[in-house]
């Protein structure tokens, strides 16, 4: 395949927050220093290497930022000051924007103005939404959402949205996919990747190659605000109205037992979104660690958005459980500005900026695992290559 | 003598003239290479020199080598001839184990006060080695990068010169002991010697205090001071050095056994805004020409230079291709990050990215050789007058105290063919400011 070479590349992926790279002199300690980088996998250099160089299409085709964590040692060691691992950051915002295929991802990564206004807009719909269409009559001698909201319109519209956000997402892992296996991604057969997907969970749910990192503060922070905002996701979504009646409803009107399940996953979820967020911010203002040193607009988006969701959440728990009928007013309005905050933060995070991570991140580890495999199968293990060959012949490809 | 007419006088006379309205002293800091030569050119064109060494001999980092370019003699070779120079020229007077304190005034009239530590040990010293075979006390030997040790009485090395003995005052037991003195024919030695501060006036002054191997230890991925195989280039050249702890045998330090596989590590500490930020220059020919070293000595042993560039420059891309060429070393495109001991063998591993295969690598070798860079003596040791300094504490270019001019390896890194060229330009400034200076006065 003929290679192409991008004299523009480089000045493209630093609309994405890529500052440093022209300092690099490719000598190699960033990759010789990372705990993450392997023989197959090394990185940084090599993608700063592919930048320079303008090589789009292998760049696009890499895996290594996903594999990387930034914990930010290469960053420390650079000789230059090269910032190789805010690099690496940066280019998988570059990538992200490469996967979506709806070109969003690129305007809001690339333009301030495009992410505050979108953001600030969508907010602003939401609450035009709830003048409009919100109950008559709410109660205002005691706080009780159901009289101002229908849990079952609200998780109508969640249920969509999830929907619609999931299939977004899905359709730029499968595009991420494509970039990264190439040919491959048809011939490797099918039960290569079902059995990846045990790990691929695994990896999901536990980040464990953060973990390798030296510096595992950053992995435990990181999982914090993962697993909260997974569970919260969870509750507030699927089981806002508990799945019509198999689970109890999330959002009632009654004050639950302080042990109630819902409770206590709620309590961790607020205190590692709190904790979490709080922790990366205060950090990102000190800039304490290599990879609080620089911040995107969209990583202070991203943290603001979730510290209001969070801490709107707790008020609103706050000012409908105040005396014995808390207070109504305070609470409808709080609850209105806590789906402002939360719902454009969920649209545009989830399948265009900063959470598709969350999918990309295990999606790449699984995958470079299939490539590897098929390849040592391809290599010492006849029977195997040979059904691979009689597949291409087969399908004619 | 009178001011020569201006229709009569020939070109003799004016310059005799001028020479002797200059304070003709000139005060040269530093009895390296740089300051040797100094010295040596300003006495020769009849200029009173005063040069002022550190330590207690003169020859400077040129001493310790093994072998210098451009022509890989031994450094007696070029050092020889310029303490003959020195000998027979009274113009010189030159004085050891001191350091200038203060320099006062301007350019034609400094007035200088340098610091004379005790040397314990007076002229009458023969180095008969009396002195040292009744000795008690050891000491690290500085010369040798502490490989060995000598006695608290010692001659600093085997051509030392003066070649006088000298008495380390932290290792010394004193007068309780006293053993040396009661040793010794010739009554040279002196432990009551103390500290003394002479003032001389000088018409310019020559800094040429040249350099220090930047320190290893502060690389702290690379266990420079915790693995003991883990070496720098200037230990490998006392190593390889006939008059070095090992007698010129290049061997493991933990075991003293042989060595099968060396690898030498460019860059530890130079062009890294976090040590040193310029290319020391000579690290890669240094490495180079080390690799001959091994070669020569171990013919089937594996060689690895580990580079970011081989910056081989001029007519040393020669010298490059034919050391590749004679030695078959590999060389690895790729800063080392991380060298492990193994607490058993003390082999060690170097963890590198193999750019041109494109792999992290991790190798196993006998010995490590750090190539450290120059850190100027000026990064810790300022020139006591209003001089300005780049970020690693060399000399800056400009702009300058007239009168006071840096030489060799106090200004940028170089090797010892620049350090001469560039001392002799020092000493041309020099003696332009005293004459200058003392006509403006």
């Amino acid at each position: 395949m003929a290679t192409r070479l991008d004299p523009n590349l480089k000045k493209e992926v630093k609309e994405y927050g890529i500052k440093d790279s022209d300092k690099c002199m490719q000598c190699g300690l960033c990759s010789a220093v990372c705990p993450l980088a392997t023989t197959e996998e090394s990185f940084p250099r090599k993608m700063i290497r592919l930048t320079q160089m303008g090589l789009r299409d292998k760049l696009i085709a890499s895996p290594e930022p996903w594999l990387c964590y930034y914990c930010g040692e290469c960053s420390d060691f650079c000789p230059r000051g090269a910032e190789p691992g805010e690099t690496m950051m940066g280019l998988r915002r570059y990538l992200t924007a490469q996967y979506d295929w709806t070109g969003f991802s690129k305007r809001f990564y690339t333009s301030e103005k495009f992410e505050i206004f979108s953001i600030v807009g969508f907010a602003l719909l939401i609450g035009l939404g709830f003048l409009l269409f919100a109950g008559d009559s709410p109660d205002m001698e005691k706080a009780r959402l159901s009289t101002f909201v229908d849990a079952h319109v609200i998780e109508y519209l969640d249920l969509a949205m999830a929907a619609i956000l999931s299939a977004l997402l899905l359709s730029n892992v499968y595009r991420m996919a494509k970039f990264q296996m190439g040919d491959l991604i048809g011939k490797v057969p099918l039960s290569m990747y079902l059995g990846e997907v045990k790990e691929l969970i695994v990896h999901f749910i536990t980040q464990k190659r953060f973990s390798k990192c030296h510096d595992q503060r950053q992995w435990f922070i990181h999982l914090l605000i993962m697993t909260s905002y997974c569970s919260v996701f969870f509750m507030v979504v699927v089981l806002l109205s508990g799945l019509g009646g198999l689970l109890p409803a999330f959002q009632t009107d009654e004050v639950r037992s302080i042990i109630h399940p819902y409770n206590l996953i709620g309590y961790y979820a607020t205190f590692g979104l709190l904790y979490g967020t709080t922790y990366a911010m205060i950090g990102r203002l000190r800039k304490n660690r290599p990879a609080y040193k620089h911040t995107h607009s969209t990583d202070w988006c991203f943290l603001i958005l979730l510290w209001l969701t969070a801490f709107t959440g707790i008020l609103i728990n706050a000012f409908r459980s105040i005396g014995v009928d808390g207070l109504p007013l305070a609470t409808y309005v709080i609850y209105v500005l806590h789906l402002m905050v939360a719902v454009p933060m969920l649209v545009f995070e989830v399948p265009f900026a900063k959470w598709s991570h969350l999918a990309f991140r295990p999606v790449t580890i699984v995958l470079t695992n299939v490539k590897k495999k098929y390849h040592e199968n391809l290599k010492f293990n006849p029977s195997f290559a040979k059904q691979v060959e009689n597949k291409s012949v087969g399908t004619g490809n | 003598m009178r001011e020569p007419s201006r229709l009569t006088a020939t070109f003799k006379d004016i310059e005799m003239w001028v020479i002797e309205l200059a304070n003709k002293s000139i005060l040269v800091v530093g009895g390296g290479i740089s300051g040797l030569t100094a010295a040596v050119e300003a006495a020769e064109v009849g200029y009173e020199v005063f040069l002022v060494e550190k330590s207690p001999y003169l020859g400077g980092r040129v001493a310790q080598l093994n072998q210098y370019f451009p022509k890989l003699c031994p450094p007696n070779c070029g050092l020889e001839i310029n303490f003959q120079r020195i000998k027979n020229n009274p113009k010189i007077r030159f004085i050891t184990d001191s350091v200038v304190e203060n320099i006062a005034g301007e350019a034609g009239n400094f007035d200088v006060t340098v610091k004379t530590n005790p040397r314990y040990v007076n002229e009458k010293c023969t180095g008969c080695n009396k002195c040292v075979e009744v000795c008690p006390a050891e000491r690290d030997n500085a010369f040798n990068y502490g490989l060995n040790k000598t006695k608290a009485i010692y001659l600093p090395h085997q051509f030392a010169f003066p070649m006088r003995y000298v008495i380390d005052c932290d290792a010394c037991q004193g007068s309780e002991c006293g053993k040396c003195v009661e040793a010794c024919p010739y009554g040279a030695i002196d432990l009551n010697m103390e500290a003394k501060n002479t003032t001389f006036n000088v018409g310019a002054v020559v800094w040429a205090a040249g350099w220090d191997p930047y320190d290893a230890k502060k690389i702290s991925y690379y266990g420079f001071g915790q693995s003991e195989n883990v070496i720098t280039n200037v230990i490998m050249e006392r190593m390889a050095s006939a008059n070095g702890p090992t007698e010129g045998k290049i061997v493991r330090p933990s075991d003293g056994k042989e060595v099968n596989s060396i690898a030498f590590i460019q860059c530890a500490g130079s062009r890294d805004e976090n040590h040193l930020n310029c290319c020391s220059s000579v690290c890669c020919l240094a490495s180079l020409k080390q690799a001959t070293y091994v070669r020569e000595q171990y013919p089937d042993a594996k060689i690895s230079v580990y580079f970011i560039d081989i910056r081989a420059r001029g007519k040393f891309e020669d010298f490059y291709t034919k050391v590749q060429a004679e030695t078959g070393l590999n060389l690895i495109k790729g800063k080392a990050g991380d060298i492990k001991e193994d607490p058993q063998t003390k082999q060690l591993v170097v963890h590198a990215e193999d750019q041109a295969a494109g792999k992290i690598t991790d190798e196993k070798y006998d010995l490590v050789v750090l190539a450290t860079g120059m850190a100027p003596t000026t990064r810790d040791c300022k020139i006591p007058a209003d001089v300005s300094y780049d970020q690693d504490g060399f000399v800056a270019s400009d702009p300058q105290v007239p009168g006071i001019y840096a030489a060799g390896c106090v200004k940028r890194p170089m090797d010892v063919a620049a350090c001469v060229q560039d001392a002799t330009a020092a000493t041309l400034k020099a003696i332009q400011s005293t004459v200058r200076g003392q006509k403006n006065g």
